[in-house]
This record gives C-alpha cells, structure tokens and sequence, in this order.
C-alpha cells in the first residue's frame, strides 16, 4: 500500500464536536445522580427491612467522587473541543451549563426532599417541602440564575439577544393580559383565585415558544 | 433589507457555518440575514463589510431609489 508523504502515518483520531461535548456532561450528572439514586434506595430498604442504613452522606459523596473522575477524563478527551472555540461561545455554553446544573440540582433535591412519586415533582407542584430545601432551592435559583444570565447575556449575538427580548416582551403580556382580568372576575366569584404559579409557568411558555420561533425559524 | 449575503458566501465557499465562525456569530443569525429575517445590527454590519472588503451598502440594499444628494 503506498503512503503519500504529505500524510501522517498514524491513523488521525476522529474529530470530536460540539455534540459529545455537551452530551458527555448531561451523561456523567445523570449517572452520578443514578448512583447516589442507589445509595438512597438501599438506605431506604434498609429502614424498611429494620436494617442498619449506610451513613446517609456515602451516596451524595460517591455521585460527587464519580462526577470529579469522569469530569477528569471527559476534560482530557474534549478540552480541546472547548479551547478551538471562540471566547464568546465559551461563555455561551458555559452559561447553558449554569442553567442545566442549577435546575438539575433543584430537581435532584427536590425529588429527595419529598415523597412525590417524578411525575408529580413540578415547579407548580404545591405539595410541603421542608424549610431546608425551600430555602437552599431559593437561594440556588436567585444565584444561579444571576450568574447564568450575566454570562448568557455577555454571550449571545445580536440575532438571539433579538430572540430574547421579543421572547421576554410576549411573556410579559402573557402575564400583563391574563392576571387582573383572573383577577376582577374573582373578586366577582366568577373565578377561582389567582394563582400566581399557573400565570408564570404561562409566561414561561409563551416566552420559550417565541425565543426558538424567532431563533431557528428557517 | 435585501442582501447580497448568500452570493458573498458562495463566492468564497464558504458554508453558513464557516461564516458564523469568521463573524463570532451563530449559524441561525447568518441564516437569517441572509433569508432576510433579520437586520443586523450596525457593529456587524460594519463587520461584515470588512470581511468582504466592500462598503455596507454594496452588501445590504433598503431599496431606496431617490435621489442620492441634493445638496
């Protein structure tokens, strides 16, 4: 078989994109938060079974241990995915990852805070939670929110900052038409009352439909 | 705003990505320059224009057809 010169001998690994480089991550929290899952459940057992449960703190540590050895090999195999792009899209995913971490710790903790079976654990859920995780969940929110959007809004270009505020501007009036009409018609026990919940998650949903509307129409 | 964009790109073939990357910018925002979905703004036409090397207003057309100066 004939070798050009120009070319390596060495077979050239595959190129990795930007699709693993996202993926991986996701993969790594959902296992880790598998394991730890594992840990729960045994404990659980355990009680049940009037077993001696394993100290409670085994399966966070574990999920956290294996996210630190995974995370090691993932950074070695897609840092370079990462450093070949611009600073701008850095932040940018950096921003996404933010958001997607603080949600997922949220809904993890939420999940272990109550005895709602998954389908139920909703942001409208109104089931009891203790005081603990309503205010670590708050607090993760307000700051991870915070931080997410200052990197997301130092990131985006001018067509999705464009995106955002027509999004932003249609969630408003989805909250600005509905909520004193909801609000009249109640106090002439026409309608129930207000509920605060049901109007952000209509703006929520009203402003992400508009956002990838205007983002990825073709 | 019509564009001469896609012809710009193509000159140079170049995909909507390749040219996303040189202007750090998304591909859905040169897609929608492009189809004229989307004005950009100033800063990137400016970009724009220097990348190609030709003034903003060869690239962009608002289809005015007035006169051009009356003073």
């Amino acid at each position: 078989m004939m070798v050009s010169k120009d070319r390596p001998m060495t077979r050239d690994p595959s190129p990795k994109g930007i699709g693993g480089a996202v993926g991986w991550p996701i993969a790594i929290a959902l296992a880790a938060a598998m394991l730890a899952g594992i840990f729960a459940g045994y404990n659980q057992a355990a009680v049940e079974n009037g077993g001696e449960p394993l100290p409670a703190w085994l399966g966070p540590l574990v999920g956290i241990g294996f996210c630190a050895i995974a995370g090691a090999f993932y950074l070695r195999a897609y840092g370079a995915v990462w450093r070949q792009r611009s600073p701008r899209k850095r932040r940018y995913w950096l921003a996404l990852g933010v958001a997607a971490l603080v949600g997922a710790l949220i809904g993890v903790w939420s999940m272990a805070d109550s005895d709602t079976p998954v389908a139920e654990v909703a942001m409208i859920a109104d089931g009891p939670v203790s005081p603990g995780f309503a205010i670590g969940a708050s607090l993760l929110w307000l700051l991870g929110l915070a931080v997410s959007m200052i990197l997301y809004h130092r990131a985006i270009d001018d067509h999705e900052e464009r995106a955002w505020l027509w999004a932003s501007l249609a969630g408003w009036y989805s909250f600005v038409f509905p909520a004193p009409v909801w609000w009249m018609l109640h106090r002439a026990d026409l309608a129930p009352p207000v509920d605060a919940m049901a109007l952000f998650l209509l703006s929520l949903v009203v402003n992400a439909v508009i956002y990838l509307w205007m983002k990825f129409r073709r | 705003m019509n564009n001469k964009l896609k012809v710009l790109r193509a000159m140079r073939s170049w995909s909507q990505a390749e040219l996303a990357d040189r202007l750090d910018v998304s591909r859905q925002a040169v897609n929608a320059i492009e189809t004229g979905k989307y004005d950009p703004s100033l800063p990137l036409a400016f970009k724009l224009a220097r990348l190609f090397a030709m003034p903003i207003e060869e690239i962009f057309d608002d289809g005015f057809e007035g006169p051009a100066d009356d003073a």
